[in-house]
């Protein structure tokens, strides 16, 4: 060993003193990266410890999950598939909202600005300019990531503010935002093209493709919702990764310590400012490109679209989903924009609900919204950990199957 | 290659000669996993051979030259088998310390072996041995393994293992053919480890392996079937976890890893065996009745507690588990047709995930020895599908005796004879001898003691008394010392009764007395998790271990279990009366052996007063006999 010149680091000491080599990965013909073949609890480096898919088990499935994902559009209606969309749609606000709201526990209102921001942005950037409206017209390659840059730097602006207070403070100033962005959104019409007019939302066209045509896959003919499918779902599985790559790494930690405590984690040394302003900035990323997904899919909408209610089916997706949790968020989005759907279906078997407005015992809108909130109410008070709770539950009675613990 | 000439030349081949040869053959190769900061870190043959070779060459710098004493006291992990290979490798002697031993037991077993180096594992076993140090004139330095807490010490014996393979180091570079050297002078008759004997009567002896001894034991226990069978190959996978200074664990082991490349895996400690095992998964499990007695326990205590949709499961499996086990019992231990259809019922419901949970889904072949085991516990592992095959030998034999073979298991017995040994039965007291080239050299420096059990002509008295079954099976009676011989001149195995006492979940130590009195009484331990499990569900508050035995209810349970072994024994093998233990017996109190193994004399000296109860128609101690309980 050579002769050491300055102070040994903590690992050099143990090392030197133990005599033994400490190393993140194991070595030798029957070591994978992953750990040791038909042992999966036997980890043989922490990225093995650490992996998203640290069992075969989660591996297999998850691959299964995917393939049945991608073959669904080919089985589907048109309707149905662009349901599915806007479920990939929200499941990305969703994971936006539950970076600040679940895991750094900012209470945050102001979700639905954010997506219209990123809708507005992708229009302005993407979409066919005239008398009326701003449109540059340029690519989605350019105008996606745009629309989740351009909230994230107004998030970067307003999360100074957000960081000084807490609580039932935070999710007021956040509800401010909502009503001063739907004000400024009526009001510029250049951008927006203004109340009970809208404008169309930006080209769908990646790099040069014009997702709206036409394409031959397998000698299937891809309709245009299956289309936005495939590209939605890519967005999602990419950015979902990412959050929850995030949160398992140093921010996502600090996130998860300043919500238990703000004050025991400042403490620790992590910056409250910094924290805060980096969950904020991220969440509106994701939102603003959720907004801009989902203005594609579903077509002109007017300014008055991006209101309270939407930050509120947006925080049902997380609360019913589950808190602090990406497949929360993605349970939770499939269950709000697929509950209405279903809701209706079962109108027409079950017949005291009537399918108009106005006649019949109850409407099926009325249902839908008095079921919205009983759900709600339901998973707060019986399993606040949601959806994802339950599948936990599931899957721990069997994890410690024959035992109970 | 001098050496592997000189290995030719050679009869026996030593275990530093076998990692030697491995180190050159698969150098990469994962020879061992140790848990360290969350993650198993693998040692291949190459750093083995390597770091096993600078302990030699420390040793060496420090004095250390053949037939000399190097100690270890430490739990079971890569050091030690550095240590012991490195000594052997320079033709010294290892001694391995119990990491449980008492200071009292240190100073005796330093001094008796005269080590003069001690390999002490961290700032526990460091100031145990610094508390003896004036009593054992020959020991001069004391290396340790974890500098926590001894890094201040200054104290001159003092020597970090860090320092030990720097001067290894050096001492390579100035003595680069030592190893050479060393491997060509050995001999088959060299001495390379004293094993001290658990001592449940007098101070422990140290037993003198040989080269040869070590040799026949590795080509009988890791070459061929004598402790698995099939025997291991290389891609088998293990968990050391008993300690390395028993006989079993060493053969199990460094014979077994260094003679069939298999991968050791050791255990972070004795506490964290059912975790590691389950991360683990070995694929061979060597138990001590005590695991398979524990695991067994645990399972049903932890059954207990689960949920009625799990309970029904559980009672359901083990419905086939009980006639799948019964039909192994039947056909020795192989699989038939009806037998397989049952496990394959219960295999997705119950096995596979039980199995999996107490981690043993991998095991392909399992043993238990080192003592008795309760038939009841082999035949619910049987039942699951670990076919536990007990084997039978002991430290003065290399623990070559006998073994059950796959296939031919008989329940009950210790199996058949290894090939190679020559077994008989003393025709007047019935007791076990062997005679091969296992047989140990002798006893360090008590040539009185070794006398008494080696006969010239090289048969080795055991000390067990045993009978045939069936004329090819040994079924091991008990020590001939423990033999009870009642007031009206029956002979009574205690051991017997006290497994199957202990086969209850909730009886963790039985001490069954008798001799020279009317009828046999017991002392009895409960298990404190399950009882305490147990009293916990029948609300039943409780504080102290003692104040749990004391409870009319735990009495009564302890009553219940007396009375239903007794209807499988014969009427004056029955026990009448027994007094629960106030306490756990324990190690450091000097109740128990190193091995757990109860030391009688101890315990009666002790408990005396609850023997005398007993036997005086008293009830001054809580008991109870078969008509009633009393706190």
């Amino acid at each position: 060993m050579t002769v050491d010149t300055g102070v040994p680091s903590g690992r050099e000491r143990a090392e030197r003193e133990t005599g033994l080599r400490v190393r993140g990965r194991g070595r030798g013909l029957r070591v994978r990266g992953r750990g040791v073949r038909g042992r999966p609890l036997l980890y043989t480096s922490y990225a093995a410890d650490q992996a998203i898919w640290n069992t075969p088990a989660k591996r297999g499935w998850t691959l299964a999950l995917v393939g049945a994902v991608l073959v669904l559009p080919f089985f589907l209606s048109r309707d149905l598939t662009s349901l599915v969309t806007t479920v990939f749609i929200f499941a990305i606000g969703g994971i936006g909202l539950n970076l600040v709201t679940g895991y750094a526990g900012q209470v945050s209102l102001g979700h639905a600005f954010f997506m219209g921001l990123g809708a507005y942005t992708a229009a302005v950037f993407g979409g066919a300019g005239s008398d009326q409206v701003i449109g540059w017209g340029l690519d989605m390659a350019i105008w996606l990531p745009m629309a989740g840059v351009v909230p994230a730097l107004v998030g970067l602006v307003v999360a100074p503010l957000a960081v000084r207070v807490r609580g039932l403070y935070l999710a007021v100033l956040t509800l401010g935002l909502v009503f001063i962005g739907e004000h400024v959104f009526k009001e510029a019409r250049s951008i927006t093209g203004g109340a009970g007019v809208g404008r169309a939302p930006a080209e769908p066209v990646l790099f040069g493709m014009d997702l709206r045509e036409r394409y031959h896959l397998f000698g299937y003919i891809l309709s245009r919702e299956a289309v936005y499918y495939f590209v939605c779902f890519a967005i999602f599985v990419v950015l979902a990764i990412a959050a929850r790559n995030l949160t398992r790494s140093k921010p996502g930690r600090a996130f998860a310590a300043v919500r238990d405590r703000d004050v025991a984690a400042s403490m620790m040394g992590i910056s409250l400012r910094r924290t805060k302003t980096l969950a904020f900035t991220v969440s509106s990323f994701y939102a603003g490109v959720s907004g801009a997904l989902l203005v594609m899919v579903i077509g002109r909408v007017t300014p008055t679209n991006w209101n309270l209610f939407l930050s509120i089916d947006l925080l049902a997706v997380i609360l019913i989903g589950g808190i602090a949790t990406i497949s929360g968020s993605i349970l939770g989005a499939a269950f709000v924009v697929l509950m209405p759907r279903i809701v209706s279906e079962l109108a027409d078997v079950v017949p005291f609900i009537s399918t108009s407005p106005s006649g019949g015992f109850l409407s099926v809108f009325q249902l839908q919204t008095m079921l919205f909130g009983a759900l709600i109410v339901l998973f707060l008070v019986l399993e606040p950990r949601g959806l994802y709770g339950l599948w936990v539950r599931v899957r721990n009675y069997w994890k410690a199957w024959p035992f109970s613990y | 290659m001098t050496v592997t000439a000189a290995a030719a030349a050679q009869t026996c081949r030593t275990i530093p000669n076998r990692v030697r040869e491995r180190a050159e053959r698969t150098p990469d190769r994962i020879c061992m996993r140790q848990k360290r900061f969350g993650i198993w870190q693998g040692i291949t043959w190459r750093e083995y051979w390597e770091q096993a070779g600078l302990v030699a060459h420390g040793l060496a710098a420090l004095g250390i030259g053949a037939g000399d004493r190097v100690a270890i006291h430490s739990e079971n992990r890569p050091e030690w088998l550095y240590t012991d290979v490195g000594a052997v490798a320079i033709r010294a002697i290892s001694v391995g310390l119990y990491a449980t031993n008492p200071p009292a037991e240190v100073a005796h077993l330093l001094r008796d072996s005269g080590a003069r180096v001690l390999v002490a594992e961290d700032q526990e076993q460091v100031d145990k041995a610094l508390a003896v140090l004036e009593q054992c004139p020959d020991l001069e330095r004391i290396v340790y393994l974890e500098p926590r807490g001894v890094r201040e010490y200054g104290h001159p014996a003092l020597m970090p293992f860090s320092e030990l393979l720097d001067r290894g180091r050096e001492h390579a570079r100035s003595h680069p053919s030592l190893l050479d050297e060393a491997a060509a002078g050995a001999t088959a008759d060299d001495v390379v480890t004293l094993i001290y004997t658990s001592g449940t009567t007098g101070p422990p002896k140290g037993a003198m392996l040989t080269a040869r001894n070590v040799d026949f034991a590795t080509q009988v226990l890791a070459l061929g079937p004598g402790l698995y069978d099939p025997p291991p190959d290389e891609s088998d996978v293990t968990l050391s976890y008993l300690p390395l200074c028993h006989v079993v664990e060493r053969a199990a082991t460094i014979w077994v890893n260094a003679g069939a490349g298999t991968t050791v895996h050791f255990a972070e400690s004795i506490d964290t065996v059912v975790s590691n095992l389950h991360e683990v998964q070995p694929t061979l499990f060597f138990g001590v009745p005590r695991i398979w007695e524990k695991i067994h326990a645990a399972i049903h205590s932890r059954m207990g507690g689960a949920s009625p949709g799990k309970r029904l499961a559980f009672r359901a499996s083990m419905a086939l588990a009980r006639r799948i086990g019964d039909e192994l019992v039947r056909h020795d231990g192989t699989h038939t047709a009806r037998s397989r259809a049952l496990y394959a019922l219960g295999y997705p419901l119950l096995f596979r995930a039980l199995r999996d949970r107490i981690g043993l889904r991998k095991v392909r072949a399992a043993g238990s020895g080192a003592a008795p085991v309760a038939p009841e516990v082999l035949r619910f592992f049987f039942g699951i599908g670990v076919v536990i095959r007990e084997a039978y030998g002991m430290t003065e034999n290399s623990a070559v005796a006998t073994g059950n073979r796959r296939g031919r298991v008989k329940l009950g017995t210790v199996g058949e004879p290894h090939d190679g040994t020559e077994l008989r039965l003393a025709p007047e007291t019935g007791e076990i001898l062997t005679r091969h080239p296992g047989n140990f050299a002798g006893y360090w420096n008590r040539p009185d003691k070794t006398a008494e059990v080696l006969e010239p002509d090289g048969w080795l008295h055991t000390g067990d008394v045993g009978e045939w079954v069936d004329g090819s099976h040994v079924r091991i009676v008990d020590r001939i010392k423990d033999v009870i011989i009642t007031a009206g001149g029956k002979n009574v195995a205690p051991s017997e009764i006290e497994n199957a006492l202990k086969a209850s979940a909730f009886i963790k130590e039985a001490v069954v007395i008798g001799d020279r009195r009317r009828y046999l009484t017991a002392l009895i331990g409960i298990e404190l998790d399950s009882v305490g499990d147990w009293a916990q569900r029948r609300r039943i508050p409780y504080t102290t271990y003692r104040d749990l035995t004391e409870k009319t209810e735990v009495l009564t349970l302890v009553q219940g279990v007396i009375k239903e072994v007794n209807t499988g024994f014969a009427r004056v093998e029955n026990v009448r009366k027994f007094r629960m233990l106030p306490k756990e017996l324990d190690h450091d109190d000097g109740e128990l052996t190193a091995t757990q193994k109860v030391r009688r004399e101890q315990l009666q000296d002790r408990f005396g007063e609850l023997i005398e109860d007993m036997y005086n128609d008293t009830t001054k101690f809580a008991g109870g006999d078969l008509t009633g309980v009393h706190s």
